[in-house]
């Protein structure tokens, strides 16, 4: 029964497969083709996470049934359980937008290259190999390149461009850390890497980590290495931007802190958790400054997003057990909002024409659903209690007052602030200022997906608790590194 | 004697990311980028060689004892096929730049700003 999991990675990769045979039969057929295959996705996902979340134990999945550290294993904890079916969710969201938002021919490659970008963040998040997830990431990073540049527009190209040169730099930084990794340790296995990570010489491990946290910043968006993200959110298709935004970041984030966490109780982990603490505080000063003065309303909501994703970072950094609670919790809420802003947006996108500040004028009188959707993703980004992010906010704050550290507090209520000033000029500019044009229709099956997660967001705001509670298992998961050793069943090793 | 491959290698990494962060010229980053690949390829292949074995390819009279680690030439043969397609990719990509802008020089290629 659990090696069906691994279908989680094969029915996107056999069915990317598939496209050609599709586009024989028709081009219409090929959106409605990837709207069912994430439609099973997410089936199955949210069986695995059933499965997981009843039992309690996390799902092992043996690759040809050799046992690790020999064969390659995945691992659908309770954190990879949540996180796949975020990505799942958002994916079939995003099939339906697609059938929207995306009039650029060829549709076949694209339909590729959306399912190759799901598989890619799903193999990320649940294997439980280091090259492995070097694979994956790959896989992620290339559909990626291809998806920015897939517009064939001037800012596609050269955002893509700007995206493969940091990307290929990444790549090359992480595999001399799992060169350094093997070379010491000489097994590719998470759980073994951890089981003796401490008879690693600390100052190669602290090399190897750095290394690898650098590699991983790309996909992770932390500053240096994020140079691309403004202009691969703005240029990419607007589907392939809520994508990004919701699951490839976090996926590169999971994996950067599942790495990181393996070395918690060696000497090299401080070190690295305040190298992670620093980038996470620059991406977080540099991407709100940076929204501030954007004109563009998607570049603003990419900085917007860059900055959240460096409050991820400094939660983790922080890496206490109730640090790391607030950081999932901040995750899973980040992805909400920001699926639903970057739809709705989008969304104005396609109908306008661009997603430019001049367009949102008086945008409450002509598209009052999708206006709405913004609104309430901007009052619950800002963290205005009864909103889902307020929770994680505050959680987060109580986490870093309980170490002392009061300047990550007063980093999440300066990033707040300036937060409140661009989104609430956003909200005043839809609601408040007059603008031209008729009142558009809009689509039934956009505004139902927009009205779900407005409802998400305000059902998570007002009543925390159950997703809280789902959120800590998920978070315990990731900081309790020996239950992760004990749970993969290694060859020839006793406990 | 190992020590030649890691100097030879990490050389090899710190002149492609040198030519890929000074460089103006498209074309030059990503023939800087290949050569960083390639520099990690060596690098991997050496941390897995031990001096004096064979390939590890099963063969007669080949046994553990008498070939190096198989394992980083396994990562190794991936990670060729994974340059290989980024850099088909990046040239693809810069096929499209130059059409669009008509040059290879990223000082001129500046669309996209703030």
């Amino acid at each position: 029964m659990m090696q069906y999991a691994s279908l989680l990675i094969a029915l996107p990769l056999f069915s990317a497969f598939f496209v050609p045979l599709i586009k024989r039969a028709g081009k219409k057929l090929i959106l409605p083709y990837l709207t069912l295959v994430t439609l099973i996705q997410t089936g199955i996902a949210a069986w695995a996470f059933k499965e997981v979340y009843t039992t309690g134990k996390p799902i092992i999945v043996l690759a040809g049934g050799f046992q690790p550290p020999v064969g390659i294993n995945l691992y659908i904890g309770h954190f990879a359980a949540l996180f796949v079916l975020i990505i799942a969710v958002v994916s079939f969201f995003m099939a339906v937008f697609s059938m929207k938002a995306i009039d650029v021919e060829p549709i076949d490659k694209y339909a590729m290259l959306f399912l190759l970008l799901m598989l890619g963040a799903t193999g990320m998040i649940a294997t439980g190999d280091i090259f492995n997830l070097f694979v994956f990431m790959e896989i992620t990073a290339i559909s990626a390149y291809a998806l920015t540049a897939y517009n064939k527009t001037r800012e596609a190209s050269e955002a893509a461009m700007k995206y493969i040169i940091l990307g290929g730099i990444g790549s090359s930084f992480f595999l001399v850390g799992v060169a350094l990794l093997y070379g010491s340790l000489g097994t590719l296995n998470l759980a073994q890497i951890a089981m003796i990570a401490s008879k690693m010489n600390p100052a190669v491990a602290q090399a190897a980590l750095a290394l690898l946290v650098f590699g991983l910043a790309v996909e992770a968006e932390l500053f240096p290495l994020n140079a691309w993200a403004p202009d691969a959110y703005q240029a990419s298709p607007h589907p392939v931007t809520v994508m990004f935004s919701a699951f490839v970041v976090k996926a590169g984030l999971y994996a950067m802190v599942r790495i990181v966490y393996l070395f918690k109780d060696t000497p090299a982990f401080m070190g690295i958790l305040n190298l992670i603490l620093i980038l996470g505080t620059l991406t977080v000063v540099i991407g709100e400054l940076s929204a501030l003065r954007q004109t563009n309303v998607k570049r603003m909501l990419a900085y917007s997003s860059i900055a959240q994703i460096g409050l991820i970072a400094v939660g983790f950094g922080v890496a206490t057990p109730h640090a790391v609670d607030a950081t999932v919790f901040h995750m899973l809420n980040h992805a909400v909002v920001k699926a639903l802003m970057f739809l709705a947006v989008g969304y104005v996108g396609v109908t306008v024409g661009s997603p430019h500040m001049e367009n949102f004028k008086g945008l409450g009188k002509r598209m009052p659903l999708t206006a709405f959707a913004i609104t309430v993703g901007a009052i619950s980004v800002v963290g205005i209690p009864l909103f889902n992010i307020f929770w994680s906010k505050f959680k987060l704050l109580l986490a870093a007052l309980q170490v002392g550290k009061t300047g990550i507090v007063a980093l999440i209520l300066g990033a707040s602030l300036v937060e409140a000033v661009y989104y609430f000029r956003l909200i005043h500019t839809m609601w408040f200022e007059e603008g031209k044009g008729e009142k558009v229709e809009e689509e039934l099956a956009l505004g139902v997906i927009m009205l779900l997660l407005v409802a998400l967001i305000i059902v998570i705001g007002v009543y925390p608790e159950p997703v809280w509670n789902l959120v800590q298992k998920a978070a315990a998961d990731l900081y309790n590194v020996a239950n992760y050793i004990k749970n993969v069943p290694l060859l020839g090793v006793s406990l | 004697m190992i020590s030649a491959y890691y100097f030879g290698a990490i050389s090899l990494i710190l002149i492609g990311l040198y030519a890929t962060l000074t460089k103006r010229n498209l074309l030059k980053i990503l023939v800087g980028l290949s050569i960083m690949e390639t520099g990690v390829n060596l690098l991997l292949i050496s941390v897995g060689y031990v001096s004096g074995r064979t390939a590890p390819i099963l063969t007669e009279g080949a046994t553990p004892q008498t070939a190096v680690d198989p394992i980083p030439q396994a990562l190794v043969l991936t990670a060729i096929v994974i340059g290989v397609a980024t850099t088909a990719l990046a040239l693809t990509v810069a096929i499209n730049l130059y059409e669009k802008y008509k040059t290879l020089d990223i000082e001129k290629i500046r669309g996209l700003r703030g």
